[in-house]
């Protein structure tokens, strides 16, 4: 057993908690890396074009294309890929530090990739008909590969994220049992399959302003052929992906993401679907303003919902089903010597065991019982919820009812969090004084104004569906 | 929080899965790889800086044209940071976990504003660029570049700020919890140390000066650049090269006596090798300012050498720092992972190599020649290498991943 937690101090983002600062940024990055992955490809496909059909008005496209990306893609794409980093590091210091320590190899491999690509797109940009054909190729579809390569190396720890998918890296502890994890190839192919339609919409922005007819009419029907295929591809990769799920992220997915945003996706897909079909009919229609809307679209609409879920299925674990979101080790992993912190926490507590405490919160009284309270919610709780009643991050008070009563709010940290019954939270198995410190102090949180969303809804449709 | 106290809350919060190469390994990747890193951000603040003033004087076509190369230079530069600073980042969070993880927290919101003030600071002065073109270019973008300097010189600072926090993890808890109530908001400067910072501010004029005196080397084959133009672009580089230089020792000398005695600076060796190296480096300067043509890629790798000083010096802090709360790099646990290390290094030498070497060797050597740009031998062989090994690489992944996958899942 550990003798000591080793939890870092805490960020609190009040109203919208550390996961929708996560979810923003990375929202932001997904649209501007995937774009950019895409638009590798387009541009190989393009510049093959071009040279073998003997058509260099098409490298007038990819030249203004190219300009648009460096900015839209590559800046902010590159900055707020850091950026995740960064945000995840803040709000989940232990996470993050589980992913480095099992995937810096591969992380570093990425880091290659990601150097010679950003060069290489200064490179794509600045010597179109500078350099001969036979050349800009070359360094075209090495461009190309090397930036799926980026994404061909993220996804393992992405996946891994999700879960290992089987039980060998728990016993082996090896980083290739981690990167190629059952929910792995279903992801990548979700990733490829996007980056193709996202390319395809973006494109659409700078080909509506291309002065040559011919050149406008060819290559808008070539990102709408993409984008389509793109979107197809997707479908079916997604429903893999399903199939390559642990059984909590199935629950979560169907009892809360899908009837949240299931029909948003559906109208998304479909308006996608109709609005490449409608390019690739009419390719002259289409405007500048319809492609930002469109990509603006797949933003808000898909994104932000997919980047929501992913966060919301992988609970009650932030990586690998053994680090929970609120930082502590459920399990041990054998082939990393990894501890679970559960032991510990059930025999000492976390006021005595974390170094992050002040010294007189170690022993609770009653005069500081409010106080210990509250940092015991902030720890076990916060990364997850909203401390205040009307929070944009599940609000803890309203999950309570808005309740005044501690002992009804005991009972619940009692029972089903302290043997770890709900199949979506940590196991809490605190001493009874801080479970009594937690009761208090959420008791004591201000009650709001929307309609509480009852533990025990959520309860009842768990039990429903049943979980293996 | 005492010594012995800090010394074990520091060994609870390594994490507990271990490194899976030896120390060492990282340790040399984690400041060999912060040299190019800061290469980039010396020449990135220096150039945005002379583009800026160079602007202001953009009636006489030298300072006209140094303004647009500069202001392009400065656009480049920073994407080039940012990429290049991923690699330190990563193996400093590998083998100082706690003290990188425990400074971010501290300061989360000043993170997260990293990230923002960065982008609109790289926004502003894009757009700076795109309309920083020919003696009429508009009076009022100045004030964007500005703008985007002066993101660009705080996000140094916070940088700043989270390393040097990192190196004080008796204050942590005193920093988290003021009064005995505990600070979520993550919204302090807790550390900093401005001489330190001062001096990384100062070497971006230093690397840039030299910079400067090899881009005028670099450009003299080129007919359309003016021999005028690039005799002043290498005075000036001189010129700020020497002030900065010269800047570097007296803010060195601060930080050595900023630095708190148990540290014991002043008797280690590398920071005597530093500070010559400074000396000679201003001589080299001093000795070039008169009649600097063909000396600058010469300077510029003195000055890359002097960055690689400057990174080991700065390594070598961080262990005296530590040395009191027995932090030992070395006592980490290791768990061996050959495959995957093996992926980095064929990634590294085979693929960056090939593809990397490809592709700046092309562009040096198109941006030599005046108009189209025909491949030699060794562009060809290079370009041919790129693709293969690219797409070896591939290959090799999925096929190993396939193989794997079924292995484990089947």
């Amino acid at each position: 057993m550990n003798e000591m937690l080793g939890l870092y101090p805490q960020w609190y983002v009040p109203g919208i908690g550390t996961a929708w600062v996560m979810g923003i940024i990375g929202t932001i990055h997904v649209l501007a890396s995937h774009t950019s992955v895409g638009a590798a490809w387009l541009f190989a496909l393009l510049a093959t074009k071009s040279v073998h059909e003997n058509k260099p008005e098409i490298m007038v496209y990819l030249k203004k294309y190219g300009m648009f990306l460096l900015v839209f893609s590559y800046i902010i794409g590159s900055i707020t890929g850091p950026g995740i980093w960064y945000s995840v590091t803040v709000a989940s210091p232990r996470g993050i530090s589980g992913l480095i320590h099992n995937f810096v190899w591969l992380w570093a491999s990425e880091w290659v990739f990601f150097f010679v690509e950003v060069i290489g797109v200064y490179a794509m940009v600045y010597l179109i008909g500078k350099i001969d054909n036979k050349t800009y190729l070359k360094l075209a579809w090495s461009f190309a590969v090397a930036s799926w390569a980026t994404m061909i190396l993220i996804v393992p720890i992405l996946s891994f994220m999700m879960w290992p998918g089987n039980d060998h890296w728990f016993q082996t502890g090896s980083t290739f049992d981690a990167a190629f994890n059952l929910n792995y190839f279903a992801h990548l192919g979700v990733r490829t399959a996007f980056m193709f339609a996202v390319a395809g919409a973006v494109g659409g922005i700078i080909a509506s302003t291309l002065k040559d007819r011919e050149t406008r009419i060819e290559i808008t029907r070539f990102l709408s052929k993409m984008g389509l295929a793109g979107l197809v591809l997707m479908s079916f990769m997604f429903m893999w992906y399903t199939l390559t799920l642990p059984d909590n992220a199935r629950l979560i997915m169907d009892t809360q993401m899908m009837p949240r945003y299931g029909k948003v996706l559906l109208v998304l897909l479909t308006t996608t679907a109709l609005y490449f079909m409608f390019t690739a009919w009419k390719p002259l229609q289409l405007r500048q303003s319809m492609a930002g809307a469109m990509t603006l679209a797949i933003a808000l609409f898909g994104l932000w919902p997919e980047e929501r879920s992913r966060e919301s299925m992988r609970k009650p674990y932030v990586a690998g089903q053994y680090i929970y979101s609120n930082q502590f080790f459920s399990r041990d992993v054998p082939g990393k010597g990894v501890k679970s912190d559960m032991p510990l926490i059930k025999a000492n507590g976390v006021l005595a065991t974390d170094y992050f405490v002040p010294a007189d919160l170690h022993t609770i009284t009653p005069e500081n019982q409010l106080r210990a309270g509250s940092l015991l919610t902030h720890v076990m709780c916060a990364n997850c919820h909203s401390l205040e009643p009307n929070g944009a991050l599940r609000p803890l008070p309203a999950l309570f009812g808005y309740s005044k009563e501690p002992k009804m709010i005991k009972a619940y940290l009692d029972g089903a969090l302290y043997h770890g019954m709900v199949p979506y939270m940590p196991k809490m198995p605190l001493p009874e004084d801080e479970r009594e410190a937690m009761a208090v102090y959420i008791a004591s949180l201000p009650g709001g104004s929307k309609k509480p969303a009852s533990v025990a809804i959520n309860q009842t449709e768990i039990e429903a569906k049943g979980v293996n | 929080m005492d010594a012995a106290t800090t010394a074990n809350m520091l060994q609870t919060m390594q994490d507990q899965a271990g490194i899976p190469s030896h120390p060492l390994i990282f340790q040399i990747l984690m400041v060999f790889t912060w040299i190019p890193h800061i290469l980039f951000v010396n020449i990135s603040l220096g150039a945005a800086l002379v583009g800026l003033y160079a602007f202001t004087k953009r009636q006489d076509p030298n300072w006209q044209l140094l303004s647009e190369a500069m202001t392009k230079v400065a656009k480049v530069g920073v994407s080039l940071l940012v990429v290049l600073g991923v690699a330190p980042l990563l193996f400093t969070q590998t083998i100082y976990d706690p003290s990188w993880y425990a400074s971010n927290v501290l300061s989360a919101a000043w993170v997260i504003g990293f990230i923002f003030t960065l982008t609109i600071g790289y926004l502003a002065w894009f757009t700076f660029y795109l309309k920083n073109h020919g003696a009429q270019a508009p009076g009022w973008i100045f004030w964007l570049g500005v703008f985007g300097l002066a993101m660009f010189l705080l996000d140094g600072f916070i940088m700043h700020v989270l390393a040097y926090q990192g190196l004080h993890p008796e204050k942590w808890l005193s920093w988290y919890t003021p009064g005995g109530h505990v600070d979520m908001s993550g919204t302090a400067i807790h550390a900093f140390e401005l001489p330190r910072w001062g001096f990384f501010m100062a070497m971006s004029l230093t690397v840039f000066g030299a910079f400067l005196i090899a881009y005028g080397d670099y450009f003299k084959v080129r007919a359309d650049r003016a021999p005028a133009y690039l005799d002043f672009a290498r005075a000036l580089g001189a010129k700020i090269a020497i002030t900065g230089a010269l800047l570097q020792v007296v803010l060195l000398l601060w930080w050595l006596i900023d630095v708190p005695a148990q540290v014991h600076v002043w008797t280690h060796p590398m920071t005597w090798l530093l500070a010559a190296y400074l000396f000679v480096l201003l001589a080299a300067f001093w000795l070039a300012r008169s009649n600097n043509a063909g000396q600058g890629y010469r300077l510029l790798a003195m000055s890359i050498g002097m960055a690689a000083l400057v990174s080991i010096f700065r390594e070598v802090l961080r262990m005296a720092y530590l040395h009191p709360f027995n932090y030992d790099i070395l006592n980490y646990k290791v768990l061996w992972d050959i495959p995957s290390f093996a992926l980095f290094l064929f990634t590294i030498v085979v693929v960056g190599g090939l593809m990397g070497g490809f592709i700046i060797t092309l562009v040096y050597k198109a941006g030599r020649v005046q108009g189209p740009y025909e491949a030699d031998a060794t562009v060809t062989k290079l370009g041919n290498g790129s693709l293969a090994s690219t797409a070896i690489w591939v290959v090799v992944f999925i096929g190993t991943g396939i193989w794997i996958w079924l292995r484990n899942n089947g």
